[in-house]
């Protein structure tokens, strides 16, 4: 069974402008992680917002755990995905950090001691128990994101999308939510969609998907990923730091079997390279 | 305009239940022309002392000097007007604070609002749009027909539009693509140097930091935990892992290459293409031994 399938889509905001996706075709299983990446204006948040029905494609079917969303079951929909948005200003309706995550919980009926549970559950899950009285407002940027993805872990959808989730955070922020993918990786069966520029996020993903004005550009892996570096670049993405210095010593005729994500792969490649040189 | 900060504290809604001191006891002095990164972790006081910069927020102990304007909780409220067409804050996501129907009269705001005459205006709103690199004839579209990267390159034109001595940045890269981030600091440091505009940058991004600040203050819990140049700060990995601060790849990658292959390339804010070459003659020259 597929988690996520989009099938011919073509979608547009208004009349007016051209079409952000165009004959769009893609398919998530059940329990994958999946990184989208590209740059701003790529398509790529939409993508998001057509999966839990917040946009509604102007042709073409979206599918999630192989039903078809309509208007009629958009809302049982929505009860499988939980969604995490880049700016998390606009998550917020609780007056505690305990109300908030509550509250979609209560909207599910959850029992009340189940409830608690699952509040403090999550809120460890992100590092912020001891916030559980705290005003969200009250928080800093980094602290209110935290609390947003802890809210929707609450919920235990099947499918978990994250809209640059990360991008807000500040190192250490960014290192928990990261862990806390990672946990839910191992443990779930939950099928996980980041969008995103974080190299690090990228790393997690079992699969890696490009998408360039509407289309899905390249369909990868992540060690493959940096191979096409010629066409990310093509498309105005940038490339990590240490692929471009592998690139440059590329010139020197140093080989690179595999691009490296970071120093330790770098060096570790380097030693390799340099024997056989 | 030299800035000061005199054991400064401040606390948020002071004598109440939810009293929070947000920074205590900063001493800082930063000089004209310097280009300052500011970094901590997530609450450690960042926003909070900067918002001291232009008397958005006044000390509730201490006082901040800048220039000849002197701010202290015991000063009669002042007319700071004069300070805050000097010292431009561009605060997080600048562009939610858009509103106007053209770009054109979005970057006229603020200097309409401090009394600008109009011919000087026009000039101003020209000259900024080419400093934040759009072309003029964004002048006439809406600002919220454009990009995200767009919209805030708009925004900061109106910060720069009011021609301010100090210019603070407040996470400035947030949200931007990677290349739009790249494109964005340049376009900072350019200013910084054409102008010898003080620049004080927030920044959770150390590699920006490392590549652009001549000085970086690290804050821990409202104090001020470390100061000194980039090479001096980031030397100190144990005490920056203490705060959750990280070393920018770049020096963990050079350090480890060192003691991998008994190398002694530095870090001299060299250009990928420059530290490949350093590490082949490495590589060159150990070959001969």
């Amino acid at each position: 069974m597929s988690a996520i399938e989009f099938r011919e889509v073509f979608f547009r905001y208004n009349e007016e402008s051209p079409f952000v996706l165009k004959n769009f075709n893609l398919t998530i299983e059940q329990g994958q992680t999946v990184a989208v990446l590209g740059h701003n204006g790529s398509g790529k948040s939409t993508v998001s917002k057509l999966v839990n029905g917040l946009l509604t494609p102007q042709s073409g079917e979206i599918l999630v755990n192989d039903t078809k969303i309509r208007t009629s079951n958009v809302w049982e929909i929505r009860k499988n995905v939980g969604m995490v948005f880049q700016n998390p200003e606009n998550q917020f309706v609780g007056t505690t950090v305990r109300d908030d995550v509550a509250f979609g919980l209560e909207n599910r009926g959850i029992p009340r001691d189940e409830m608690e549970q699952r509040i403090k559950q999550s809120l460890m899950n992100v590092g912020m128990e001891q916030y559980m009285d705290h005003e969200p407002h009250h928080l800093s940027g980094g602290q209110k994101q935290r609390i947003a993805i802890a809210s929707v872990m609450a919920i235990k959808p099947e499918i978990l999308l994250l809209d640059e989730a990360t991008s807000m955070l500040d190192p250490k922020g960014r290192k928990e939510i990261l862990a806390t993918i990672q946990t839910l990786k191992k443990h779930g069966k939950m099928t996980m969609v980041m969008i995103t520029h974080d190299l690090n996020e990228i790393v997690l993903a079992d699969r890696i998907i490009v998408m360039n004005k509407g289309n899905i550009y390249l369909d990868t892996t992540k060690e493959l990923l940096f191979t096409h570096h010629k066409k990310l670049e093509s498309i105005g993405l940038t490339l990590p730091f240490t692929v471009e210095l592998a690139l440059e010593l590329e010139k020197y005729d140093y080989q690179f079997a595999l691009y490296p994500l970071n120093y330790k792969e770098f060096n570790k490649e380097l030693w390799t390279s340099n024997l056989n040189k | 305009m030299d800035i000061q900060f005199k054991q400064v504290s401040y606390t948020y809604q002071p004598h109440t239940p939810f009293a929070y001191q947000a920074i205590r006891n900063i001493n800082l002095s930063i000089s004209s022309g310097e280009y300052i990164a500011i970094v901590g972790h997530t609450g450690s006081g960042k926003s909070t002392l900067l918002q001291h910069i232009n008397g958005l927020l006044l000390p509730t102990d201490g006082e901040v000097q800048i220039g000849e304007y002197i701010l202290s909780s015991n000063n009669k409220r002042q007319d700071l007007r004069k300070l805050r067409e000097k010292v431009g804050i561009v605060f997080q996501y600048p562009e939610h604070q858009l509103f106007e129907e053209t770009v054109e009269k979005d970057i006229s705001f603020g200097p309409h609002n401090f009394g600008i005459p109009k011919d000087e205006i026009s000039k101003r709103v020209l000259s900024s749009i080419e400093k934040v690199e759009l072309q003029t004839n964004f002048l006439e579209k809406s600002p919220f027909e454009l990009s995200g990267g767009q919209m805030r390159r708009v925004a900061i034109a109106g910060v720069l539009a009011m021609e301010p001595e100090v210019l603070i940045l407040d996470e400035p890269t947030a949200g931007l693509d990677p290349k739009g981030q790249i494109d964005i600091m340049k376009m900072f440091y350019q200013l910084h140097q054409s102008k010898q505009m003080t620049t004080i940058l927030v920044t959770h991004q150390m590699d920006h930091a490392l590549k652009y600040a001549d000085r970086i203050i690290v804050l821990a819990n409202g104090e001020v935990y470390m100061e000194g140049n980039p090479e001096e700060i980031f030397s100190k990995t144990n005490q920056l892992q203490e705060v959750n601060l990280d070393v920018p790849e770049i020096l963990t990658l050079i350090q480890d290459f060192n003691q991998r292959f008994n190398g002694t390339i530095r870090y001299q804010r060299q250009s990928i293409a420059e530290l490949a070459k350093e590490i082949v003659e490495h590589f060159r020259e150990n070959k001969r031994l």
